[in-house]
């Protein structure tokens, strides 16, 4: 065959490309397996829209046809997505761009859904976890469930999850993964005994092999509480822009004798955007009684313009009330800087409880996002009864003045 | 109907397949290479387009003909630490940057990599000439499938990855291919992107080094496969940046990884062809 008459076979393809829309059956062929994801196609108007799901989380994104292919425009990762369109299947790359040079892994798909799988009981549940890197070892949790979606679960290290995962799972082995846009994870395992072991694929080819034991409750991850310090005898002081070049500061009234949240964040960290909804759900909630909310937001690019216009999508996205304020650039040493009353600052989203006098009575590193469960839900009522405490106690405190 | 630079854009991919299907060229590596291609042609930061290279070390000055890198058409501007953070200041004030992302100036692109300390700034340039690399035929029988024989204790150390950054890598032990009477090639695990992924990277040298092949070794990734074996294919081998352009540091030759037979496999250098334009050269 020519280069010429493979020319004209792909462009007589132009003319001849089948509708996209529907469901899809997505593969990611990584070195260590198949990375399997939903991939749903859907027409709104004279424009395609994709969603890429993981078990029951999906997100939507932006889609075209160019010549006899698909493609999806991943912005927020600068990533695309590209399948030539043959009848019932779709071949191509998945491509983002590093300081090497692309990254590259081969995709595909067929028409339809992946069929659900649940797993036994004795797979499911809570396992601590320990990966077993070239220089050592570190601790994670899995947890894994069946949802609507067939085994679903999730990894999650001292500074927060990994994100939603799904798969499936065949007799005492499983296999789930996550890929959206950006990070592109599948977990393997098998249970011999009591003791389940696998490997944690990350990206095309990093492999890292585990074991892991069923969690007896004690705890086998850093509490989060003890990631970063403060220093608690005076205020905590802040002073930066918001999304209009407004200067907000520590000192403001509409701080002053308030409890405060501070939400240390970036609208490109994907457990951010877990947090914030659940900060939104908590400043309604309790602003009468004294609360407020702000976001010192570390953004991507340095330059005003297009991290304002970053920090006001995410503003919008989740009807956000509160000040947002463009405190510096998402480098956790640069960020650091900002923040010299944190020692050992390494994680976003950090969220800082701040008294009614100003000064941090908490910090919490990370943030549990919904796909680990009961952790989730856990952490959300340590956060309002942490607030309803700073609430009350401050309240006392003042009438005892 | 024509062939449109929208269909090239579209399957990429098209030209490096057609000129290389009979050799059977496997589809992934096809398809990176033509990803590869496109990137050292058009991407902003290729280093095809890279005009300097620099330590940020205790600040730099850029722009004028006397500046640590001079910028034709530049003003002043000077990067330098503030605490930890890093700084770019110039005629319009003072901005922070971070690493991995863009900045812009004029028709120059400043892109910092690297940990601190040994934050390392490149500046790449739109108008530079773009002169992609060539490879070998496909050849089958430069994939080799073995077991990687881990070390009983890995160590770090500090090397230069391909790009010319100083990283820290992990030696996890060596693969031997039949090649040369059987060489046993060192195996580092590098870091990439953030966190959680690396690679196994083997730099090599070998008797075609000089003659099709650079002349300081090529680097090629060893790859896990399900069963627990490694492949490590030698059509993958590919230049440093160093090949690219004089603004990068070519990485020292890894202690024993040297094939004493030609590997007439992965990519070529055909010697200077490659070379971008220096910035000071470009203007005049």
């Amino acid at each position: 065959m020519t280069f010429l008459s493979l020319a004209l076979w792909g462009a007589l393809a132009f003319e001849t490309v089948p509708s996209p829309v529907g469901h899809w059956r997505g593969v990611l062929d990584l070195a260590g397996g198949p990375l399997r994801f939903e991939l749903e196609i859907q027409r709104a108007g004279r424009q395609l829209r994709a969603k890429l799901c993981n078990g029951s989380e999906c997100q939507t994104t932006d889609a075209r046809i160019v010549g006899d292919s698909l493609i999806l425009d991943i912005a927020d990762y600068a990533a695309t997505v590209a399948g030539a369109l043959r009848g019932d299947s779709l071949t191509g790359s998945y491509r983002n761009v590093g300081n090497r040079g692309p990254r590259t892994i081969p995709f595909r798909a067929g028409r339809g859904r992946w069929p659900k799988s649940a797993a036994p009981r004795t797979l499911v549940g809570r396992w601590d976890a320990t990966f077993l890197q070239d220089w050592g070892t570190s601790p994670r949790v899995f947890e894994l469930r069946n949802g609507p979606a067939g085994l679903e679960g999730t990894i999650i290290s001292n500074t927060g999850d990994y994100g939603h995962f799904a798969g499936s799972a065949a007799a005492d082995s499983f296999v789930i993964g996550r890929f959206d846009g950006s990070f592109v994870y599948l977990l393997t395992g098998k249970l011999a005994g009591d003791t389940l072991r696998g490997i944690f694929h990350a990206g095309l080819r990093s492999q890292t092999p585990w074991k892991a034991v069923r969690s007896t409750g004690k705890p086998h991850l850093k509490s989060p509480l003890e990631v970063t310090g403060a220093d608690t005898t005076a205020p905590f002081r802040f002073d930066f822009q918001d999304v209009d070049g407004r200067r907000v500061t520590n000192d403001d009234p509409r701080f002053r004798g308030k409890v405060v949240l501070v939400d240390i964040f970036g609208s490109w960290c994907p457990t951010c955007h877990y947090a914030a909804p659940e900060l939104v759900r908590f400043y309604q909630r309790y602003r009468a009684r004294g609360l407020e909310v702000v976001g010192l937001a570390y953004e991507v690019t340095g330059d005003t313009v297009v991290d304002r216009r970053q920090l006001r999508r995410y503003r919008d996205k989740f009807d956000i009330t509160f000040p947002l304020l463009l405190a510096g650039i998402n480098d956790t040493e640069a960020a650091a800087a900002t923040l010299p009353q944190l020692r050992g600052f390494t994680s976003f989203p950090t969220t800082l409880f701040l008294g009614r006098d100003g000064r941090i009575r908490r910090v919490h590193a990370g943030f549990y996002g919904p796909a680990t469960g009961a952790q989730h839900g856990r952490l959300l009522r340590e956060y309002e009864r942490e607030i309803k405490r700073l609430l009350e106690e401050s309240v006392n405190s003042e009438s005892e003045q | 109907m024509p062939l449109t630079f929208r269909t090239l854009v579209i399957f990429p991919g098209l030209a490096v397949l057609a000129s290389t299907l009979a050799a059977q060229l496997p589809r992934d590596l096809a398809m990176e290479r033509s990803g590869y291609v496109l990137w050292l042609k058009e991407g902003p930061n290729s280093p095809l387009a890279a005009v300097a290279q620099q330590k940020v070390g205790g600040g730099l000055r850029l722009g004028p003909a006397d500046a640590d890198i001079p910028l034709p058409g530049i003003s002043e501007h000077r990067v330098y630490s503030s605490g930890s953070s890093l700084v770019l200041e110039g005629p319009d004030g003072k901005r922070p940057v971070g690493r991995g992302a863009p900045h812009r100036i004029g028709k120059y692109a400043l892109y910092f990599t690297g940990p601190r300390p040994g934050l390392v700034l490149t500046v790449f340039s739109d108008t530079s000439r773009r002169e992609p690399p060539g490879y070998y035929d496909y050849d089958d029988s430069m994939v080799f499938t073995g077991p990687l024989s881990r070390s009983k204790t890995p160590s770090q150390m500090r090397v230069l990855a391909s790009d010319g950054i100083e990283v820290e890598a992990t030696e996890v032990g060596s693969f031997v291919v039949p090649l040369g009477g059987g060489t046993s090639l060192r195996v580092l695990r590098i870091p990439v992107a953030s966190g959680d992924e690396s690679e196994l990277e083997i730099f090599f040298r070998d008797a075609s080094n000089g003659k099709g092949t650079y002349p300081a070794g090529r680097f090629v990734s060893l790859r896990p496969l399900p069963n627990g074996q490694f492949r490590l294919d030698l059509n993958r081998a590919r230049n440093p940046f160093c090949a690219y352009s004089s603004v990068y540091p070519c990485p020292v030759p890894w202690r024993g990884n040297t094939i004493a037979v030609p590997v007439q496999a992965g990519e070529r250098y055909e010697g200077g062809g490659l070379e971008a334009v220096p910035a000071a050269k470009e203007a005049r």
